[in-house]
């Protein structure tokens, strides 16, 4: 009995097997409506990265343009908004948006890119306080139920196709009578078990690389080999954590409805409930610092800062350029004086995040670890890190933004100190924000961790299985 | 005859090692679910409790200055916790916990706990709420797949009917021995639950405990459904296992796949803009008005004051124009917001109105639309608080503009108000919606559920009477 023979006869058993054929159906259904919905999000932040990258663009020709009437001659708009004033050409009315653009991978993995903000307005008055913004505008209904993407299928729903097609494959032929006859042949339980089961996970593999595949096609990830590479890795090495495990359970030699419950025991417990009780078991044992403590903190941090001021009358002018009536609008050192301020609260601000945020990471690398335990977490961190939809990324985004905030400054502050005036010439050198994606190197360190363990329960669990199909016997 | 085919089952459920072992573990997940969400519930709101009255000591000590610099500095709202919110969490990790009211903006609420955590928390957060709405009605599966399907593979079903035993007592005799085994762990939870209630904190809610009774209600009926089902299918069902396969089948559609394909619908249906483009179209409606919402003239309100007051020039008005123009530009500022924020929020409404309608499909998008809004913890909830803040903000501003002009001249910016006037303004005093008000939003979620109710418990009455015995 070779190989094609059994890939033959299980493709037969599988076509005549309606009940299968239609949850098989019925899972491309579902992968395709999860990709549609991933296509959609994908075009929607397409369309706000274009919006922002225009804006940057509609903004610098219009100061440029400004300032180029006022050296021919011109008046500003408003004495106020005067362009050559640093504060002006570097605050809110100049500002430049960083963006990142969507993951490569984003229609299979929404993951965090519904939560996390993917663009920033920069000018000189960013600080710590202008990160704690929230991401794009989101129902918080949809945010906690979450989205129907390609990676909540595999994760969820594939290993329960798996189950369904692997819980009886040694166990209905015992049922059915026909083992001892099978084993009559020149062959082992081993080989046919693992012959029956490459078949399945040819099939279940082929079908949801394929609609990945389309996906990542339809919207140009293949400009990402290395991440379509580490998705499609991810989902073999996932699926076929769970044909092992249905095969080890075989190898038991129990009933196929035996079979049924512990595997779908076993589903409940590593996809449902382990989660869950890991988030439960970090929040309870390393809670994370609070940040209505940090509001607080801030706030106190900056009143200490304004209340060094002596002039609230400046402050006041600040807050209202166009009622002061042009009366003291060109008071000298004005504008080094009002910086001075904001240095001081930014300085604050920094401290009282970075105490946080050290916390924070803290907490979360400890929180991290405990993904180990089950493999449903290890696959949705890779699964999401592929798609570039994963929270390290959107904090590799924000800490590029923190140093491009800091070159922004450099750029203006010099001036405002000096009390110097900018023209056209500047807008050249102003500086901009590209994005420098983590390279491919990046990605694999990251994604080491999570496959090797996954890659460790595989080979664990398909060791089991093999020794105890060793000791399958026909007639028994 | 009917107590003691309760008995038996009751009996034969409370012996078999599989319930056991489940029901201890579910057990076991409820109570740490709820003692974990009560601590995290009362830490949180006594962080709340005291940024709140810091922020009100920082209002009062701002020290003396023009009024609306003081309304530019403004104060910080943060959402109180309800009490229920330790049953249910709800959207609260996904909304802002503090809002920022200052002069002429709307701020959205920032500091969202979910932006805090890792996206491995997006994936199962273990409440109450979750443990109630997916984990007891596995448990009820697994009580009951078998109630006929395996009397019957066994041949005792033949024998049951033979000693005359109606089929309608035979199953709300397996009903209730189910219940009664159900009941072992969900009895202490929900004492434990009311007695947290009594103790906690009860936050702003009115009537926790009415609230409370509605939730075990709601969960209750939800209960029954998984029953009434699962008998219903145990006793057409061709084996067990088609049982056990089926039910569960509509386990995973109810509780983990209906849900989320919802979300994405409503959203297609519903769509929402970008925070991008409506940043934008806030900004230039701002600056140049739209519709019959027109941006205030400085000029005319200032010939109008001129005309109003019989005065010739600005600095001879008795009150101060830029009070008078600063608070017409809060009004004007205010139409706008109301209007794109109004558009937002009746999205939001909207997408959750087809998720709620979409619960015929799946009941637990009813029990869990009920057990937010009951907890206190749904978008609609939220949004009564933001109004609430919003409301305040704009009395605040008022005030501020309003003694500006009162006490202060045009162009007199040395006028400085101090402590006395901070400490006029009363602080912010949230009273969380009557059970009333959250029952009246949420008609939908009680119909659908009910509607669940009365069906399953049809279905099993007509599908037990036609059970096969062999």
């Amino acid at each position: 009995m070779t190989a094609r023979t059994v890939l033959k006869n299980e493709w037969r058993l599988l076509m005549a097997d309606r009940p299968l054929k239609i949850a098989l159906g019925l899972f491309v259904v579902l992968l395709g409506y999860a990709l549609t919905n991933g296509v959609v999000w994908l075009r929607f932040q397409e369309r706000t990265v274009e919006a922002t990258t225009s804006g940057n663009v509609e903004r610098a020709a219009a100061l440029q343009q400004e300032l180029e009437a006022i050296e021919a001659g011109g008046q500003p708009s408003s004495p106020f908004a005067d362009p050559r004033s640093p504060r002006v050409l570097g605050g809110p009315s100049g500002s430049h948006t960083a963006v990142l653009a969507p993951g490569p991978l984003t229609a299979l993995a929404i993951g965090q890119s519904d939560l996390l903000p993917y663009y920033y307005d920069v000018n000189i008055y960013t600080n710590e306080a202008s990160f704690q913004q929230n991401g794009e505008i989101e129902n918080p209904l949809n945010l906690m139920v979450g989205r129907f993407d390609l990676a909540f299928a595999v994760v969820y729903l594939l290993p329960l196709l798996v189950l369904a097609l692997s819980f009886n494959v040694l166990s209905e032929e015992r049922e059915q009578g026909t083992l001892a006859l099978t084993l009559s042949q020149p062959v082992s339980a081993r080989s046919v078990v693992t012959m029956k089961l490459a078949f399945r996970a040819l099939v279940v593999a082929g079908i949801v690389l394929g609609v990945s595949l389309l996906g990542a096609l339809a919207t140009g990830g293949f400009g990402s080999p290395g991440r379509i590479l580490l998705w499609s890795v991810t989902v073999v090495a996932y699926s076929l954590f769970w044909f092992a495990l249905a095969a080890w359970v075989n190898a038991l030699g129990r009933s196929s409805a035996w079979n049924a419950t512990v595997l779908v025991g076993a589903w409940l417990v590593l996809v449902v409930v382990l989660p869950a009780a890991i988030n439960a078991a970090a929040g309870l044992l390393h809670p994370l610092p609070s940040r209505v403590e940090m509001v607080t903190a801030q706030r106190e941090a900056s009143n200490d800062a304004v209340n060094r001021r002596s002039e609230l009358l400046a402050r006041y002018l600040e807050d209202h350029p166009e009622m002061a009536e042009g009366v003291v609008a060109d008071e000298p050192g004005l504008g080094a004086l009002s910086w001075a301020a904001t240095d001081a609260v930014n300085g604050r601000l920094e401290e009282v995040a970075a105490e946080h945020d050290a916390r924070r990471t803290e907490q979360t690398a400890l929180v991290r670890r405990y993904r180990f335990l089950s493999p449903a977490l290890l696959a949705q961190e890779a699964l999401l890190d592929a798609a570039g939809t994963g929270d390290a990324r959107f904090a590799d985004f924000q800490s590029q933004v923190r140093e491009f905030a800091e070159q922004w400054r450099e750029f203006f502050v010099p001036a405002i100190m000096a009390d110097e005036q900018m023209n056209a010439g500047v807008l050249a050198d102003v500086p901009t924000f590209s994005l420098a994606d983590g390279d491919s190197a990046d990605l694999a360190r990251r994604a080491t961790a999570p496959l090797a363990v996954l890659a460790g329960l595989l080979a664990l669990i398909g060791a089991a299985a093999g020794v105890g199909l060793g000791r399958v016997r026909g007639a028994d | 005859m009917i107590h003691r085919i309760v008995r038996k089952e009751f009996t034969d459920m409370i012996r078999d090692g599989r319930f056991r072992w489940s029901a201890i573990l579910v057990g076991s997940l409820l109570l740490v679910s709820l003692a974990h969400g009560w601590v995290q519930a009362r830490k949180a709101s006594q962080e709340h409790a005291a940024a709140q009255a810091t922020a009100r000591e920082h209002w009062e000590t701002q020290g003396e200055k023009n009024p609306h610099s003081a309304a530019h500095y403004g104060v910080y709202a943060f959402k109180p916790r309800l009490a229920l919110s330790f049953v249910d969490e709800g959207v609260d990790p996904f909304t802002g916990t503090s809002v920022w009211l200052e002069a002429h903006r709307q701020n959205d609420f920032l500091m969202r706990p979910a932006q805090d955590s890792t996206a491995a928390q997006r994936i199962g957060a273990l409440t109450a709420a979750q443990v109630l709405q997916h984990l007891v009605p596995l448990l009820i599966i697994l009580l009951t797949f078998g109630a006929f399907a395996s009397e019957r593979e066994r041949g005792t079903l033949r024998q049951l009917v033979a000693t005359g035993v109606g089929w309608r007592e035979l199953a709300l005799g397996k009903a209730l021995g189910a219940s009664g085994a159900l009941a072992l762990l969900l009895v202490p939870a929900a004492v434990a639950g009311a007695a947290a209630l009594v103790v906690a904190n009860p936050g702003p809610t009115a009537s926790p405990l009415a609230r409370g009774a509605v939730l075990a209600g709601a969960y209750l009926a939800y209960f029954v459904v998984f029953l009434a089902l699962s008998l219903a299918v145990s006793a057409r069902a061709k084996s067990s296992r088609t049982a056990l396969v089926f039910l569960l089948a509509v386990w995973v559609v109810n509780g983990l796949v209906a849900p989320r394909v919802a979300v994405d619908l409503s959203k297609r249906v519903y769509p929402t803009p970008s925070a991008f483009e409506f940043a934008r179209t806030v900004e230039r409606e701002m600056a140049d008005g739209v519709e019959d919402i027109a941006p205030p003239d400085r000029d005319e309100s200032t010939q109008r004051l001129l005309a109003e007051y019989g005065a010739e020039r600005v600095e001879d008005l008795p009150i101060n124009a830029v009070g008078v123009y600063l608070q017409e530009s809060e009004e004007f500022s205010n139409r706008i917001f109301d209007r794109n924020y109004g558009a937002l929020w009746d999205a939001f409404r909207r997408q959750g109105i087809l998720q709620e309608a979409l619960a015929a499909a799946a009941p637990s998008i009813a029990v869990r639309t009920l057990s937010m809004g009951l907890a206190g913890t749904d978008v609609e909830q939220h949004r009564h608080f933001a109004e609430a803040a919003e409301t305040y903000r704009r009395d605040l501003m008022r005030q501020m503009n309003g003694d500006m002009t009162e006490n202060s001249l045009t162009g007199d910016f040395s006028y400085a108000a101090g402590a006395e006037l901070w400490e006029s303004v009363p602080p912010l005093e949230y009273e969380a919606p009557p059970l009333g008000w959250v029952l009246g939003n949420r008609i939908l979620s009680l119909a659908v559920l009910g509607a669940w109710l009365a069906g399953a418990v049809l279905l099993a009455s007509t599908q037990v009477r036609r059970a096969e015995v062999a």
